[in-house]
């Protein structure tokens, strides 16, 4: 009795022994990101029947966590949001199912697939992207103290010094801190500005060094400066920054554009490129299909619909700009005023997610330390031309 | 004979799990470490070349400061931290063992041990914020700016040590507070009717007769300082700039952000070899005196 009965467990645990398949995505989106993901999986359940869990993991941990299983033949997911250089490279070894032919370049906004492509084949696919595009301040801030956008780089630092004067500001610039991604955004922006897009590309294809002169002249002209001058503050836990910045203690703070839901009143929002600003990052999420899925046509057919139609259902929540053609009446007002900011400038990769492995540990921590320590800018950028060699 | 060879049988599970879990990793490590990344036996080579990186040991740190390097970050840890619990430990344990409510402030101060290093290193970075944390605030009450503690390479290293203190130090306590117990009232009967003085007690009798446990907290501060990992992870990331890097979030990266094993082998195998040299001796001289 006891065999049998074991017997029968032991067929109903088999793959394809029961009639549901199930698909499990995994992405580090929690809290409100999570809750406005959701719909776009069960408008996939709805079409296809299909059932999606999803599971939180963050993109560091799953660079631990996945080489292993892959190793071991194994996938935790079916569709998997992952840094663009973790696919392409995972590709390379054949831990990643090929998407040719499931989504087509003349959907997407021009480049939006390159990124997880390799020797023109496609493996991956691209969803929604968050534009960096400057600093954020409060209108009725700005409004309160008689301050406007800079037209140049001037205006810029005598805003600072006004913001610095405003009675409990404690600095004009809040420095977001994660990681350590949030002072890399503000430097990639500074990079594209100051030294522009070519930079950026030739700091990604390692054609620059991070110690050439213009690169250099970056951070002693630009950056440096206004560290010394006491303008941004030193590095705070970016969701506390963007508390104090919000209450005011701040006067600006540079964060993408998924800040417009993470505030009590979007409409309050404004934001503004540092003057002369020639181009702009904007950073999709990737997403692909390990090799070890068990449901192959099923996730491939999932993370096509997540690349088009998903985009649709998950920019009308706000906070994302779609990388897949859709109308801008999908969009809610600010999102809409964010995505006029990338029309006539190049729309750059994220530098560091680009380049990603130990390279991207270390750009965050060296610049941990030239924000409390800017007099050591040759040793930052030293180091960061020895991790890149 | 017989029983002999039924008790040798009852061992192979536990060694056929021990060979599995503990010699046949430790060995594979070790097998790793001398070999590059391509698979080429590099013998002493791949030693030479992770232990002269400046993640490791950056000589430069001797003149402009922090960083000096993982391995030297773990010295400082070690040379600060070690001391400090044992006295601390032991200083705790004394005072708390007669008084009244000695066991509620004990229990308070065992809430370190018993909160998860993760947890822990994230209620560090809290503390140390000079916006929010407690320690800015009360450095504040006597004239010094509230700053970010952990986030000068000056004095990320040095918070993280006081943080760990505070996590470790109730280990300490707790095997004081139970040596104490073993220790017969008689002899400090004796003692006090030979008219000796409360510190000569503690001198002359209290730390002779706990030298096995001091061992044992040495011994396992130690290994703990040597492999602390959790709390650095989470509070700075080793950083900023390295500045409080230490050799096993070195062996993290080295594993899992430049995915190169074979550089983290080394490092695992060079702070094997480093706990087993302290260890052993040290187990080996509680033992003896005991």
């Amino acid at each position: 009795m006891i065999v049998l009965l074991i017997l029968a467990l032991a067929i109903c645990s088999l793959p394809g022994a029961t009639a549901e398949k199930k698909l499990t995505v995994i992405s580090g989106w929690s809290g409100p990101e999570m809750d406005a993901f959701m719909p776009v999986l069960k408008a996939f359940e709805k079409e296809t029947g299909i059932r999606v869990d999803y599971q939180i993991y963050r993109a560091e941990d799953l660079a631990v966590l996945l080489p292993a299983q892959f190793n071991a033949k194994t996938t935790p997911g079916d569709v998997i949001y992952m840094w663009s250089w973790f696919i392409t490279k995972h590709a390379k070894d054949g831990h990643v199912l090929e998407m040719t032919g499931s989504l087509k370049d003349a959907d997407f906004i021009p480049g939006a697939l390159d990124a997880v492509k390799v020797d023109n084949k496609l493996w991956g696919g691209v969803y929604t992207g968050k534009v960096k595009p400057g600093f954020w301040y409060r209108k009725s801030f700005f409004k309160k103290h008689g301050l406007s956008e800079p037209k140049t780089w001037d205006e810029f630092v005598a805003l600072c010094a006004k913001l610095q004067k405003i009675s409990g500001v404690k600095a004009p610039i809040a420095s977001g801190n994660g990681v350590g991604w949030p002072l890399s955004d503000i430097t990639e922006h500074f990079i594209a500005t100051y030294a522009g897009p070519q930079v950026t590309y030739g700091l990604i294809d390692k054609k620059v060094k991070w110690t050439d002169p213009v690169v250099k002249s970056v951070f002693t002209d630009r950056i440096v400066p206004l560290l010394k001058a006491g303008y941004f503050s030193e590095p705070i836990e970016w969701t506390m920054a963007l508390d104090l910045w919000w209450r005011g203690d701040y006067g600006l703070y540079f964060m993408g554009s998924w800040i417009t839901g993470m505030v009590d009143n979007p409409d309050d929002l404004g934001v503004f490129s540092l003057p002369g600003c020639e181009g702009i990052v904007f950073a999709p999420d990737y997403a692909f299909v390990p090799a070890y899925t068990k449901y192959p046509a099923e996730a491939r057919k999932l993370l096509a619909f997540l690349s088009t139609k998903g985009q649709e259902i998950q920019v009308s929540t706000g906070g994302h700009i779609a990388t897949y053609k859709v109308p801008l009446n999908a969009y809610p007002p600010v999102d809409r005023g964010v995505a006029s900011l990338l029309k006539g400038v190049v729309a750059l990769p994220d530098l560091d997610d680009t380049i990603g492995g130990e390279w991207q540990a270390a750009f965050w921590d060296q610049l941990k330390l030239l924000w409390v320590s800017p007099g050591r800018v040759n040793e930052v950028l030293e180091n960061l031309q020895r991790k890149a060699n | 004979m017989g029983q002999t060879r039924g008790r040798t049988l009852f061992f192979i599970p536990a060694l056929a799990l021990l060979a599995l879990f503990v010699v046949y990793p430790v060995a594979n490590t070790i097998w790793l470490s001398f070999f590059t990344p391509e698979g080429e036996f590099a013998f002493f080579k791949n030693y030479a070349d992770v232990l002269s990186q400046p993640e490791i040991f950056d000589p430069r740190g001797f003149e402009r400061g922090f960083p000096y390097g993982a391995l030297i970050h773990n010295v400082i840890w070690i040379v600060l931290h070690l001391p400090l619990t044992v006295i601390l430990g032991l200083v705790f344990a004394v005072i708390l063992r007669d008084i009244k409510g000695g066991a509620i402030v004990k229990s308070i101060v065992f809430l370190g041990m018993v909160t998860p290093m993760v947890v822990g290193g994230i209620i560090l970075r809290f503390l140390f914020d000079g916006n929010v944390g407690i320690i800015p605030s009360v450095l504040a009450l006597f004239g010094f700016a509230p700053r970010t503690l952990t986030a000068y390479p000056d004095t990320a290293l040095f918070s993280l040590i006081a943080g760990s203190l505070w996590l470790w130090t109730p280990f300490s306590m707790v095997l004081y507070s139970a040596g104490l117990e073993t220790i017969p009232d008689f002899v400090y009967e004796a003692a006090v009717i030979d008219g000796a003085s409360p510190w000569r007690i503690f001198f002359n009798i209290t730390v002779p007769l706990l030298k096995p446990v001091t061992g044992v907290v040495v011994t396992m501060t130690f290994l703990w300082v040597l492999k602390i990992f959790d709390i650095v992870f989470v509070a700075t990331m080793g950083g900023p700039g390295g500045a409080s890097n230490v050799l096993a979030l070195q062996m993290y990266m080295y594993a899992f952000r430049e995915f190169n094993p074979n550089a983290a082998a080394v490092v695992a195998t060079f702070l094997m070899i480093v706990a087993l040299v302290v260890s052993i001796p040290t187990f080996k001289a509680a033992g003896g005196e005991e």
